[in-house]
């Protein structure tokens, strides 16, 4: 076997000697590569934002299937057996117990000058608040304040401007008469998408792109709003509440999180149990609406669901997540056949490219055979050569796909805002590019490797006589 | 005859298959001793060439005993043959056989790239240019010179590996007869003076002239006396052995 430089040197030369027939064969593949590295990046990015932020799969909710005979409701009741039983579970890293507001309650207060008002009671739930101590942003002010004296005071007088010393933070109870700190309040980017999109412009209410920002500008006064729990805006509510219960709770937004409920209200899940046992009784401040379940891994998605169903008899409250990744999974592997076709074909055009240049390149090969190449040298040549095309074609191909993806995210930046806009539709890994390579490199040396056997298998006097 | 450079015993080639069979070796003993200069002639298709390209071991025998330098090609692997040509066989083609997309020094150096060769290559190669006085063109591509000046480079890429035996196959056949005669000067030197054997399939007279021997074919074998005579006339003509 000749000497492993020689042979380096002499495949490149070869390779390049001919631009003609290195752009015939490499075209195709170029083609294809970028195809392939395209359409890899653009299904995980389109799958890092569908499924990492619009239906996060690491993260689910399981929820008790809904039964009622005769108007009474008589699902199955989640408790904290039902969350130890679930964390137990080998395919579970975290459960924690979510808790809805279960009696009438209203939001109330200003925003931008104008008064508003929305229902919070069933749109309100608890979660604990080490479910968002990973957040930076949160883990300080999203808290259960309770009545801890410490978080609590001094007296003072309802009605009065600042009339607590962090009027920030802090409102004055109107029963207690005491300075309380704002319950904490997260929403989810849902409902920050839904505000931009349908309500800001239809009531002219300005567009909060980051929340932090937004807060920053204006100041947390402005995030300040009131729950008025007991009261309602709904009509026709049969539920009714003692009016010495009535009670007024200053709130603060203080942030958004993926995992607020998708639509209405998040705090600590104390003040809803709380208020649970206040207002409902002991079992409402004791039964969860959800468990989230933080999953080790997302493809273990599946066993856990099927054991919810056959085990404790309940279900993920959300199928469409799952339905989505099984369409992107789909998708993917349909756009990459589409791209590994190109490459196929292009790997045939190759070996037909290769055919005509041994037919063409008879005497060169005799002639190598002659000065002392044996027949695993003329097939390392002819191998090397296809490899070469290869690599190139593999980076040309995966520059070309990562151009094409900038212009596609150029122009997604010109369109529209729209929910959950991302910033790029893709996203290229080590593995992706690594991938694209490989693919190439396989496909050229596949390509080459029938003509490079005939031209290996030529005797040398015949591949001499060629005229 | 271990001494021998070439031993044959019964060669034998066909080409073709079943009714088609067309036999151009028939059964050919000869045997070459280090230094010969011999010369193979006879008519077109008489089987030199197919003779002199099995002897290099750029064809295959369908029967019959070869050895060259030592190496008996039954028992020798694919790899030890191209060894054997890039070490020690040099070939010399009519059609000159150079490669256009490299230089002439590239074209001298060729066999290096399937050796561990050590040294300078380049000055190995400068060295066989100078010796068949072209050491100037060496950066010049073979598109660029005469025929004869392609001739002297494909002979300086046979004398690259200092080959023990070199074989020429109508060396002349395209050259005019002023540069020929240069050629077979530059052969005949290159016997008398390197000792180096030769093996030249040839029409021409004036190349039988200078051989040592003269071994004359006919339809597929090495003819004597009067056949040989008739094959090349005026010719010293030899036997086989």
């Amino acid at each position: 076997m000749m000497p492993t430089g020689n042979l380096a040197r002499m495949v490149v030369a070869n390779a390049t000697r001919s631009p003609k027939h290195f752009v015939l064969s490499a075209f195709g593949i170029v083609v294809g590569i970028a195809a392939f590295s395209f359409f890899l990046a653009g299904t995980l990015g389109v799958s890092d934002v569908l499924l990492g932020k619009v239906f996060p799969l690491d993260q689910v909710e399981v929820i008790a299937p809904h039964t009622s005979i005769a108007g009474k409701n008589l699902s199955q009741k989640l408790t904290a057996d039902t969350v130890a039983e679930i964390k137990a579970r080998p395919e579970v890293a975290e459960a924690l117990p979510r808790m809805t507001l279960q009696f009438p309650a209203v939001g109330y207060g200003k925003f931008e000058g104008q008064d508003i008002r929305f229902e919070v009671g069933g749109f309100t739930d608890g979660i604990p608040d080490v479910h968002v101590a990973d957040d930076p942003k949160l883990v300080d002010v999203f808290k259960d304040w309770g009545n801890d004296p410490a978080n609590n005071g001094p007296a003072c007088v309802p009605g009065q401007p600042k009339n607590c010393p962090d009027p920030a933070w802090q409102y004055c109870d109107n029963v207690d008469k005491v300075c309380r700190k704002r319950v904490p309040v997260i929403i989810s980017p849902t409902v920050l998408e839904l505000y931009n999109t349908q309500v800001a412009d239809s009531h002219g209410l300005p567009h909060i792109g980051a929340m932090e920002q937004f807060i920053a500008e204006r100041g947390r006064e402005r995030m300040h709003f009131w729950m008025g729990l007991g009261s309602t805006m709904m009509a026709g509510s049969n539920v009714d509440i003692d009016p010495t219960k009535h009670r007024d709770i200053g709130a603060i937004l203080v942030g958004v999180s993926p995992k607020a409920r998708r639509v209405g209200l998040t705090i600590p899940i104390g003040y809803v149990e709380r208020w649970n046992r206040t207002f409902v009784g002991d079992k409402a401040a004791s039964e969860y609406s959800s468990i989230i379940v933080t999953l080790r891994h997302k493809d273990r998605l599946a066993t856990f669901a099927q054991w919810l169903e056959d085990g404790p008899k309940l279900k993920l409250e959300d199928q469409l997540g799952s339905s989505f990744a099984t369409a992107i999974f789909v998708i993917r592997w349909v756009l990459l056949g589409i791209a590994f076709v190109i490459v196929i074909i292009s790997a045939i055009n190759i070996a037909h490219n290769f055919f005509m240049q041994v037919s063409e390149r008879r005497r060169e090969i005799g002639v190598l055979r002659a000065v002392g190449a044996t027949r695993a040298d003329v097939m390392a040549i002819i191998l090397g050569e296809s490899a070469v095309i290869g690599v190139v074609s593999g980076v040309l191909g995966v520059l070309l796909g990562f151009l094409a993806s900038l212009l596609v995210d150029w122009g997604l930046a010109l369109a529209p805002d729209f929910p959950f806009k991302p910033q790029t539709l893709f996203r290229f890994t080590w593995w992706n590019i690594a991938g694209s390579l490989s693919v190439s490199l396989a496909f050229c040396v596949l390509g080459g490797l029938l003509p490079a056997r005939r031209a290996s298998r030529m005797e040398p006097a015949a591949a001499l006589a060629q005229n | 005859m271990t001494s021998s450079v070439i031993s044959l015993k019964g060669v034998t080639k066909s080409y073709g298959a079943g009714a088609v069979r067309t036999p151009v070796l028939r059964g050919v003993s000869l045997d070459v001793a280090p230094g010969e200069l011999v010369a193979l002639v006879g008519q077109s298709g008489s089987g030199k060439s197919t003779l002199l390209n099995i002897i290099g071991g750029l064809d295959k025998a369908d029967d019959g005993d070869i050895t060259v330098l030592g190496h008996a090609f039954r028992s020798t692997s694919e790899q030890s043959l191209a060894r054997l040509r890039n070490t020690s066989i040099g070939f010399v083609f009519q059609a000159f056989n150079l490669l256009d997309h490299l230089t002439c020094l590239g074209n001298v150096t060729l066999p290096a790239s399937f050796a561990p060769i050590t040294g300078d290559v380049a000055a190995r190669g400068r060295e066989a240019l100078d010796r068949v006085g072209l050491s100037q063109y060496a950066e010049r591509r073979p598109s660029e010179l005469s025929g004869g000046q392609k001739q002297r480079v494909a002979i300086a890429r046979a004398l690259f590996g200092r080959p023990k035996l070199l074989l020429c196959d109508e060396p002349t056949g395209n050259l005019d007869s002023a540069t020929g005669a240069e050629v077979i000067e530059f052969f005949q030197k290159l016997n008398s003076n390197d000792g180096v054997t030769l093996v030249i399939v040839t029409h021409e007279r004036r190349v039988s002239s200078i051989a040592k021997r003269v071994i004359a074919m006919r339809d597929g074998e090495i003819v004597e006396g009067e056949a040989a005579a008739a094959v090349a006339p005026g010719a010293d003509v030899g036997g086989p052995a």
